[in-house]
C-alpha cells in the first residue's frame, strides 16, 4: 500500500520518505566495514550480530503489526520475562518429577508460548472487551507480567534444570557445508574468506526463527485478508466497521499474535542464557523493538507500515551497539546515540505518514 | 476605532437583567451602547459586512458574490436549502473558511481572520450545529470557558463567581442545568443549552446562530428565540441561521435567502411585517418558494416502473436508539424511494442502525421474514448494503489503493488458503470490470483512492458494495461533494441499477435530486416519519415547497391555523 500519489515529481524528501531505512542500513553498514575492516565482515561477526538481536527482532515484527492496526503494546517485555520465567519453571518441575530431559523441555517450550498467548490476548481483550487504551492497557500490562516474574522466582535467577537439550536451541543452529563437489579444499577456502577463524559454521537457530517470522509476517501483512484488515482498520477504524469489518476481532487478534511472539523471544532468550533473570531479562525491550519499528519506517498513526523495514530497523540499531562498543564509546552514551537515530528517522520519514 | 472588548466593564451589561439592558429596536433610531466601542457603526449600518465573497472549492462555487450587512441591534436570518451556501457563509464569517474573492469588513474595516480564534478576538461568536463542549468539564466550567473569573491575583479560577456567572447566563435562557454535571452526560438540547450560555458569556458584538433550535423542543426554542431579542436590545448583531421558517418570520428583522451560493432575495420588516423591496409582505410560504425556485435540469434518468409484490425490505415501527423512532417504510423491488428531511432528521442514523451499526428499535423485514442485523457485514450476507454519506471518513479508506477499497467488503470471495493469500489477480479483474461498467476515470487502481475525483471515489464507493451482489441498497447522499457531470452518471446507474430490480433507498438532503430520482418521497422531522409525496405527488409543480414544508414543520402548523 503506497501512499505516493501518481504523477509526483520525484523528490528527495518522498524517496527518503520511503527508502530512507534502506539508504541508512547501506550507509551504516559502509561505515562498519570502513571502520573495522574485514572484521566486522566476518561471518561469525555478522552471525553474533543476528543471533543477539534475534530476540528484540522478533518482538519488532509483532510490534510492525500492532503499530499498523494504530495501537501500541508497552508490555512486550515483561511479556518476555513472564512466558520464560513460566516456561523455565515448568522444565525446571518436570524434571524434578522425573520426566525425561526431553518431553520436560518440549512441554516447556509449549508452556512458554501459551502463556506468551495468554498474556498477549488478556491484552487485546483489555483494549478490545474492556475499551481501554492500548497505551494504557499494556501499560498495566508491563508492571503486571513483570511482577508476576519477579514473584515467581522471588526477583531472582531460574537455573536450567535441563544440562544439554533446552539450551540449544539458543545456541545451535545447522550447520553450514561449504564443500563444492570436485573441487578440494574448497570448504577452508570459503572459510578463510569468510574469516570464520576455522570454527564449524552454522546457522543458529535464533536467526531462522527471527527470518521466518519476519517472513510470514511480511506475507501475513502484504497478501493476506488479515493483513488488509489489519491496515484497514489502523488506517480509518470507522471506516473499516462501515466496510463490514469486525473490528474488535482484528485488534484482538493482532495482541494475541504479538504475546505468542513474546513468549517465543522470550524461549530463545532463555535457552541462550539457559536461565532466566526475572529483573534483568527484557527490561527496556519494548523500547527497542518501537524503536525498530519506527526507523524501519512504519506509521505510528497506524495503517500503514512493512516488516522489512522493521528488520532493517533491528540491524541498524544492532549495527550503532556495535560500532559504538568497537570504537570503545561508553555503553552509557550508548543510548544518547540510539536516541538520536531514532528522532532523526522520525524527522527524515516525516511527511504523510509519519 | 479599536473597541476594547476584553475590559471588565464590557463584561458587566451582559448580565443585568433583560429589562435592564439598553434599549434599540434598530441601530439607527437608538443610542449605540458605549460598550460597542462608539463612533461609527451605526452611521454606515453595518457591523459586519461580507463584500462580494466567492468561495470556490475545487469544482464547487459554494458562494458566488454574496454581499450582505449584518447591522448592530438587528437579528438577521440568513435561509436557503441545503448546500445554498448558509454554512460557508457562516465560516467565512467566523473565520474558518478564507474567501476565495472578497473580503469581510468588522465595523467599516477589512479583516483578515486566519483562524476562528481570531474571529473570537474580534467580537464575533458563533453557536455551532456541531457542539464544541469540552466532555469531561461540567456545566460552569464550559459556560465559562476561556473567560473564567479570576482570583488570588489572576492565579486561581474564582470557583464560586464562576458557578453564579454560569446560572445566571442559564436562568436568563430559562434553563435550570444542574452545574456541576459534566458535559459528556448532557442531551443534545441540554448540551445546547450550554453552548448558547457559553457565547452570551464571551462579549461578542456578533452572535451567530447556526440552527439552535433544531435540537430543542418548543418551549426551549421560545425561550431561546426571546433571548435573541434581548440580545438584539442589547444593541448586538445577531445572525439567525435556521430551516424553521416559522420562527424566521417571527424573530428576524431582515431575511436573506441564498440559493446555490448566490444571494437571491432580501426582506426587511417594516410596520411589523416581513416585506419584499416593493413592500408586499410575506410569510414563510414565500419564503419556502424563494428558497426552492429552480427548474429540475434534464440530468435525470426516466423512472422505470416500481415491480408489486413483496416488499424487499419493511421497517416496522423502526428506529434508531434515541435518533429516531416509529418508522414504517417498505420498500419493493424495482423501486427508488427517497427519503428528505434537514440535517439531523435522523435519516442517516435510521440507515445505520437497519445496517445493525447502531442500536435499533422496532422490526426489519427483509422479504417478508423477520430480521436484525449484527453489523455491516450480517446485513451484507442478507443483501442489505448501506453506502454511506461521509465518503472521506467512512465510506472510505482515502490512504488505500482504489482496489483495496474496491474489493474490503467482498474480500471473503477473494480469499484462499483460508485467508491466507488473497487472488490479487482475481481483484485486480474485479476492479477493472467495475471501471468498465460505470466509466471510472481511474489510470493507476493500485494508487491511492484520495488521488481520484469525488464523483470517481464515489463510483467506487458504490461498486464496492454492488459486487457483494445486494438485494436492497441504502445510499446517503449519493451525490454529495460531486462535480455535476458525475450526478447525472451515478443517477443514471442508480436508476439502471432499480430497472434490473434492486431496491433502493435514497437518503439526500438536494430536493432536486430526490425528486428526479425517486417513485416516492419519504420525509423525516425529528426523528420520525412526516409525510409522503407519491408519484403523481413528485410531478406537481409545487412539490418541492410541499417536502421544505414537511421537513420544517410548516404543514402542520398550517393544518393547525385552517
Amino acid at each position: 500500500m503506497t501512499t505516493r500519489k501518481p504523477g509526483d515529481a520525484f523528490s528527495i524528501q518522498r524517496f527518503l520518505e520511503r527508502w530512507g531505512v534502506v539508504v541508512a542500513f547501506v550507509l551504516l553498514f559502509a561505515a562498519s566495514c570502513w571502520n573495522q575492516g574485514f572484521d566486522f565482515l566476518n561471518a561469525e561477526n555478522i552471525r553474533a550480530l543476528l543471533n543477539s538481536n534475534a530476540p528484540v527482532g522478533i518482538l519488532a515484527v509483532g510490534m510492525t503489526l500492532v503499530i499498523i492496526s494504530a495501537g501500541i503494546d508497552l508490555s512486550v517485555g515483561s511479556m518476555v520475562v513472564l512466558s520464560a520465567a513460566v516456561g523455565l519453571t515448568a522444565v525446571n518441575w518436570l524434571i524434578g518429577k522425573e520426566w525425561s530431559e526431553a518431553s520436560a523441555v518440549w512441554i516447556g517450550v509449549g508452556t512458554t508460548l501459551l502463556v506468551g498467548l495468554a498474556a498477549g490476548s488478556l491484552n487485546g481483550a483489555l483494549v478490545v472487551v474492556g475499551r481501554i487504551a492500548p497505551f494504557i492497557a499494556t501499560l498495566g500490562g508491563l508492571a503486571a507480567y513483570r511482577s508476576m516474574a519477579l514473584a515467581i522466582a522471588e526477583a531472582g535467577e531460574i537455573r536450567s534444570q535441563s544440562d544439554t537439550i533446552f539450551r540449544r536451541f539458543g545456541r545451535e543452529g545447522i550447520p553450514l557445508a561449504w564443500e563444492v563437489p570436485g573441487v578440494e579444499g574448497a570448504e577452508s577456502t570459503f572459510r578463510g574468506l569468510l574469516n570464520s577463524g576455522g570454527k564449524p559454521l552454522t546457522l543458529p537457530y535464533s536467526i531462522i526463527v527471527f527470518f521466518f517470522v519476519a517472513i510470514v509476517a511480511q506475507w501475513f501483512l502484504s497478501r493476506s485478508r488479515f493483513g488488509r484488515h489489519l491496515i484497514a482498520v489502523g488506517a480509518n477504524e470507522t471506516a473499516a466497521r462501515y466496510a463490514g469489518i469486525s473490528v474488535e476481532w482484528v485488534r484482538f487478534r493482532v495482541y494475541a499474535v504479538m504475546g505468542l511472539l513474546a513468549g517465543l523471544a522470550g524461549f530463545l532468550q532463555a535457552s541462550r542464557m539457559n536461565s532466566v533473570s526475572t529483573s534483568g531479562l527484557g527490561v527496556a525491550a519494548e523500547l527497542d523493538a518501537i524503536a525498530a519499528v519506527v526507523i524501519g519506517g512504519t506509521s505510528l498513526r497506524g495503517g500503514f507500515g512493512r516488516v522489512w523495514g522493521t528488520v532493517l530497523g533491528v540491524l541498524i540499531l544492532g549495527m550503532i551497539t556495535n560500532m559504538l562498543t568497537i570504537s570503545g564509546v561508553s555503553p552509557y552514551w550508548q543510548g544518547a546515540v540510539k536516541g538520536a537515530v531514532i528522532v532523526l528517522a522520525v524527522l527524515v520519514q516525516r511527511g504523510s505518514r509519519a | 476605532m479599536a473597541p476594547d472588548l476584553g475590559s471588565k466593564s464590557d463584561l458587566t451589561v451582559v448580565f443585568q437583567p433583560v429589562q435592564d439592558a439598553p434599549r434599540a429596536t434598530s441601530a439607527d433610531d437608538g443610542p449605540t451602547p458605549s460598550w460597542l466601542g462608539g463612533g461609527d457603526i451605526s452611521g454606515s449600518g453595518a457591523l459586519l459586512e461580507a463584500r462580494a465573497v466567492t468561495v470556490e472549492y475545487p469544482g464547487v462555487r459554494a458562494l458566488d458574490r454574496v454581499t450582505i450587512a449584518f447591522r448592530a441591534g438587528e437579528i438577521h436570518a440568513v435561509v436557503g436549502e441545503n448546500g445554498a451556501g448558509k454554512s460557508t457563509l457562516m465560516k467565512v464569517l467566523s473565520g474558518s473558511v478564507r474567501p476565495t474573492i472578497g473580503e469581510v469588513l468588522l465595523a467599516g474595516r477589512s479583516t483578515d481572520f486566519g483562524q476562528p480564534a481570531d474571529a473570537l478576538r474580534a467580537g464575533i461568536a458563533m453557536v455551532h450545529q456541531e457542539l464544541n463542549l469540552v466532555p469531561t468539564l461540567d456545566v460552569a466550567e464550559n459556560v465559562t470557558l476561556g473567560c473564567e473569573p479570576r482570583r488570588a491575583f489572576g492565579l486561581a479560577v474564582d470557583r464560586a463567581a464562576q458557578r453564579r456567572r454560569a446560572g445566571e447566563l442559564l436562568a436568563l435562557l430559562g434553563s435550570d442545568l444542574d452545574l456541576s454535571r459534566e458535559a459528556g452526560q448532557l442531551s443534545v438540547a441540554e448540551a445546547q443549552f450550554v453552548e448558547i450560555a457559553k457565547c452570551l458569556a464571551s462579549e461578542a458584538r456578533v452572535v451567530i446562530f447556526d440552527e439552535p433550535t433544531a435540537v430543542l423542543g418548543e418551549q426551549e426554542a421560545s425561550r431561546l428565540l426571546a433571548r435573541m431579542r434581548a440580545l438584539r436590545d442589547e444593541g448586538r448583531a445577531v445572525v439567525f441561521i435556521s430551516h424553521h421558517l416559522e420562527e424566521v418570520v417571527a424573530v428576524a428583522d431582515r431575511v436573506s435567502v441564498l440559493r446555490d451560493g448566490a444571494l437571491v432575495q432580501e426582506y426587511v420588516r417594516a410596520d411589523g411585517l416581513l416585506r419584499d423591496s416593493a413592500g408586499v409582505a410575506v410569510d414563510e410560504h414565500s419564503l419556502a418558494g424563494a428558497m426552492v425556485g429552480r427548474a429540475l435540469g434534464s440530468i435525470y434518468p426516466e423512472k422505470g416502473a416500481a415491480r408489486d409484490g413483496v416488499a424487499a425490505l419493511r421497517l416496522r415501527g423502526f428506529g434508531a436508539l434515541g435518533r429516531s423512532s416509529g418508522i414504517d417504510l417498505e420498500v419493493r423491488r424495482g423501486e427508488i424511494v427517497g427519503l428528505a428531511g434537514l440535517v439531523g432528521a435522523g435519516r442517516t442514523e435510521t440507515a445505520e442502525a437497519i445496517v445493525g451499526l447502531r442500536a435499533s428499535t422496532g422490526a426489519v423485514e427483509l422479504d417478508g421474514g423477520v430480521r436484525a442485523f449484527s453489523g455491516v457485514k450480517d446485513a451484507m450476507r442478507a443483501g442489505v448494503v448501506y453506502v454511506s454519506e461521509d465518503r472521506k471518513g467512512r465510506g472510505l479508506h482515502v490512504t488505500l489503493s482504489s482496489i483495496a477499497n474496491m474489493t474490503l467488503p467482498s474480500l471473503d470471495r477473494h480469499a484462499r488458503l483460508g485467508g491466507a493469500r488473497i487472488d490479487e489477480s482475481g481483484e485486480r479483474a474485479v476492479a477493472r470490470r467495475w471501471i468498465d461498467a460505470f466509466a471510472i476515470r481511474c489510470a493507476r487502481p493500485s494508487a491511492p483512492i484520495s488521488s481520484l475525483s469525488g464523483g470517481n471515489q464515489q463510483k467506487f464507493a458504490l461498486a464496492r458494495w454492488l459486487e457483494t451482489q445486494p438485494r436492497v441498497l441504502i445510499i446517503d447522499e449519493p451525490t454529495r461533494g460531486v462535480d455535476v457531470g458525475a450526478k447525472a452518471e451515478i443517477y443514471r446507474i442508480i436508476a439502471d441499477l432499480a430497472v434490473k430490480g434492486l431496491a433502493c433507498v435514497v437518503i439526500s438532503s438536494e430536493l432536486p435530486e430526490l425528486i428526479g430520482l425517486s417513485h416516492r418521497v419519504l420525509v423525516m422531522r425529528e426523528g420520525r416519519l412526516v409525510g409522503e409525496v407519491d408519484r403523481e405527488g413528485l410531478a406537481a409543480a409545487n412539490c418541492e415547497e410541499r417536502i421544505v414544508r414537511m421537513a420544517s414543520g410548516l404543514s402542520e402548523m398550517k393544518e393547525r391555523t385552517a
